[in-house]
């Protein structure tokens, strides 16, 4: 059993000179080494957390609400943030602002769920996997003004946490705006996704095949190695029995 | 949590009323040596307590049971309900011969005021021999049940540790600012 996101309402926020901040930025974040997230894991079809996994982390959650109001402040989420992962200061508190959808300077198990969940999906290069499973939500956090629709400025802003690159970037704005606005809305937002997977899905297969070559490889050079020393083997036994 | 030795022999009611603080936990150590209170109905459980006499508090037979409800309803992963269903379709089996016992026992127990500690200690292990057999096979039903819903304590300690870093960090930084008029900032 899974643990699905619930969805956030739309609300205005501006955060263009943070954008400008990341632009070039797309540092890949890894998970602290033995820390308790780094035990976690998602499941690989559904980008999502077991049962059994979302009561340990509720159980965390509540050892770090130590005001009890199950909530974590700025403080308490930019500490958590700072000892599990290799984020600074600044990408904390984007992410901070992005998960606060209500606005009320903190953040409830939902956000903190679906922050788990990216990070594990970050952790684990399932990135294109998660963005198809769950693009409406995604959509949602990317949808900082509320508008509906999705600048290319929100996706550099956000490029650390779903490590979309300026390649795909360019593609995405060139072949999915159907509109012509130079923004996404969801339905185009929506194709980018199920593109994104095909085409993580067929790196997947090419990778495969070339695992499945290079055995076959060597299996060629073994058998043809056992072909030459039967040959060896038999040619002796001829001239041997010719003697 | 602490876990009191029970007395084997039924006739230790006098000292069951003795120790009115015993814990409703407690009733697992309990269940593994009274041979017919093994297998009762979660239901009964608290029951069973207050007829014996043991000072049981209606708040943690009510605790007790809510946990065994949420227990039966699946709180743990897909593979562990299908166990549960399994021990609990076994349970149903001996839930009818049980409850027979359990009436026996209880008119054995109404009716000991007056009678005899060895005649009744008598009727009742014949009762429990018979159901000794079908208790083997489900032990420490209600101390499994009770585990089923914790965490691994390796798990707890690397979580605690873990939170308790993190706090300490987030104190150290806050600390300096606790008592001013301006909000917490970050370092």
């Amino acid at each position: 059993m899974l643990v699905v996101f619930c969805t956030k309402g739309a609300l205005s926020k501006g955060c263009q000179e943070v954008t400008r901040a990341f632009t070039l930025m797309s540092a890949t974040m890894k998970l602290k080494q033995g820390s308790f997230l780094w035990y976690l894991y998602l499941d690989k079809l559904y980008c999502l957390l077991s049962v059994r996994n979302v009561k340990a982390l509720l159980e965390y959650f509540h050892l770090l609400d130590v005001h009890h109001n199950n909530t974590l402040n700025d403080v308490l989420f930019y500490h958590f943030l700072h000892h599990v992962t290799s984020w600074n200061r600044t990408q904390i508190m984007i992410v901070f602002n992005m998960l606060d959808w209500n606005a009320m300077g903190e953040i409830g198990f939902d956000q903190f769920y679906m922050l788990v969940c990216i990070l594990l999906a970050q952790q684990n290069h399932l990135e294109e996997q998660f963005i198809f499973r769950h693009s409406r939500p995604v959509f949602e956090l990317l949808d900082l003004d509320g508008e509906l629709r999705i600048g290319a400025e929100n996706f550099h802003m956000y490029n650390f946490l779903f490590n979309i690159k300026k390649q795909d970037l360019r593609e995405l704005y060139h072949d999915f705006d159907i509109t012509g606005d130079r923004r996404l809305n969801y339905k185009e937002f929506k194709l980018f996704t199920i593109f994104t997977m095909d085409k993580y899905q067929e790196r997947q297969k090419a990778e495969k095949d070339k695992d499945k070559g290079k055995k076959d490889l060597l299996k060629k050079k073994r058998l043809h190695h056992v072909n030459v020393s039967l040959k060896q083997f038999l040619g002796i036994n001829v001239s041997e029995s010719r003697l | 949590m602490e876990e009191k030795p029970f007395k084997a022999s039924l006739g230790s009611h006098g000292s069951d009323k003795s120790s009115p603080d015993n814990d409703i936990r407690n009733l697992w150590t309990r269940s593994t040596l009274s041979q017919p209170k093994l297998n009762v109905p979660r239901s009964s459980v608290g029951e069973n307590s207050d007829m014996e006499g043991g000072g049981i508090s209606l708040k943690s037979r009510r605790w007790y049971n809510q946990k065994a409800g949420r227990d039966s309803d699946g709180g743990w992963e897909e593979r562990d309900d299908g166990e549960d269903k399994g021990s609990f379709k076994q349970e149903d089996l001996n839930e009818s011969s049980l409850l027979e016992l359990e009436l026996r026992r209880a008119s054995s127990l109404g009716s000991r005021l007056g009678e005899d500690v060895d005649s009744v200690t008598d009727t009742e292990m014949s009762s429990s021999e018979s159901s000794l057999s079908i208790s083997k096979h489900t032990p420490h039903r209600a101390y499994w049940m009770e585990q089923q819903n914790r965490l691994p304590l390796p798990l707890m300690e690397l979580m605690e540790n873990e939170a308790l870093e993190i706090l300490t960090k987030a104190l150290r930084s806050a600390a300096p600012l606790l008592g001013r008029p301006c909000s917490c900032s970050l370092p």
